[in-house]
């Protein structure tokens, strides 16, 4: 049990660290960035607090290890939603401009060839 | 006539048939303007298209069919032009059947018609397209009471205000269906007229038997939830 709780802390602590360096660098956004830096902070938390883990399991009826992989897979689903989420509206966002784009640039060859349509 | 009609195009890879369209369009009188719009095509579409005299809009990326179709709307809306009429750019659809779906536009009491081939006998289509399009055509039936049985067809009219909400608006994907469900949402009115349509003359249809399940499931969740929504 403490090998898990020892590797889980390392992990989290890593993970903290990670978001904060690329946060600082301005490699990702902040509304990301708390996002992460909640997981990992809650990931932190069980380990260093197990027994909230195993309130948990003893709640849901899963077993320790499960449970804590229930948390992270949790997270993780969280995560790509909001990634799904975010490409939608990039998709979206994108295709406003590749059509603006167009009908600018029409314009732009209808300027330099003296056309008014 | 002194309404002017926007004949948007959308084309990819249609160097062989896109000429015979616009001059088919041409010989329809001066009301008529041809806009194609060029879904980053690699072949010669442009060049043969603006030799034929049509306005060609060049997508820097592709788009697919709806996001086509939706820069030709918004070209005709920022133009002001009267009507839009949506034309495949691969001969499918004889130029010489657009005045039959811009003359209930113009009387007044329709904003959109779709031209159909099937309210006329005889048309040949695969099994698996002619059951979804009947699949369709009864979630229309039963969810809004549209009748429209050829809701896939791509040949098409709206007037200005359709084209206002279609230029902010539109679905992306497979839009024909959907477009219709919005505009009955958004309160316009929606009529179907029978046209001819030829057989393509080169190239294949994009829906393959392989896609046509997945094209029905997609089209068919992206109604149901757009029952839900507010537009």
């Amino acid at each position: 049990m403490f090998q898990i709780r020892l590797f889980v802390g390392i992990v989290a602590i890593l993970f903290f660290i990670a978001t904060f360096e690329f946060i600082r660098k301005g490699r990702l956004r902040e509304e990301y960035a708390i996002l992460w830096l909640s997981t990992s902070s809650i990931i932190a938390i069980l380990s260093l607090w197990p027994g909230l883990v195993s309130v948990l399991s003893e709640a849901t009826g899963l077993y320790y290890i499960t449970a804590v992989l229930a948390i992270f897979f949790s997270f993780l689903i969280a995560v790509l939603m909001h990634y799904s989420i975010t490409i939608s509206k990039m998709k979206e966002t994108n295709k406003e401009l590749i059509q603006k784009c167009a009908l600018l640039e029409l314009r732009v060859r209808d300027l330099e060839h003296g056309r008014s349509q | 006539m002194d309404r002017r009609v926007a004949v948007v195009i959308p084309a990819y890879n249609e160097e062989k048939s896109i000429a015979g369209v616009i001059r088919g369009v041409k010989a329809l009188g001066a009301g008529y303007h041809v806009v194609v719009i060029n879904d980053s095509s690699r072949d010669g579409t442009t060049r043969n298209a603006e030799a034929e005299g049509a306005v060609v809009i060049e997508l820097p990326v592709n788009l697919g069919i709806g996001g086509a179709v939706q820069t030709g709307f918004k070209y005709a809306f920022e133009h002001g032009f009267d009507a839009a009429v949506q034309v495949d750019g691969d001969g499918q659809h004889p130029p010489d059947q657009i005045p039959l779906l811009v003359e209930p536009l113009f009387e007044g009491g329709v904003d959109m018609v779709v031209g159909s081939r099937l309210l006329a006998s005889g048309y040949r289509m695969t099994f698996m397209r002619g059951l979804g399009i009947r699949l369709i055509s009864l979630f229309l039936r039963t969810f809004t009471g549209m009748s429209v049985r050829d809701a896939t067809s791509g040949f098409r009219a709206v007037n200005r205000g359709l084209m206002n909400f279609f230029a902010r608006s539109y679905p992306q994907d497979y839009p024909e269906p959907e477009s219709l469900l919005l505009a009955f949402l958004k309160g316009f009115k929606v009529a179907e007229v029978s046209v001819r349509m030829d057989y393509r003359k080169y190239g294949n249809s994009s829906i393959t038997p392989f896609r046509a399940v997945y094209y029905m499931t997609k089209v068919l969740l992206a109604m149901f939830i757009d029952l839900f929504r507010e537009v």
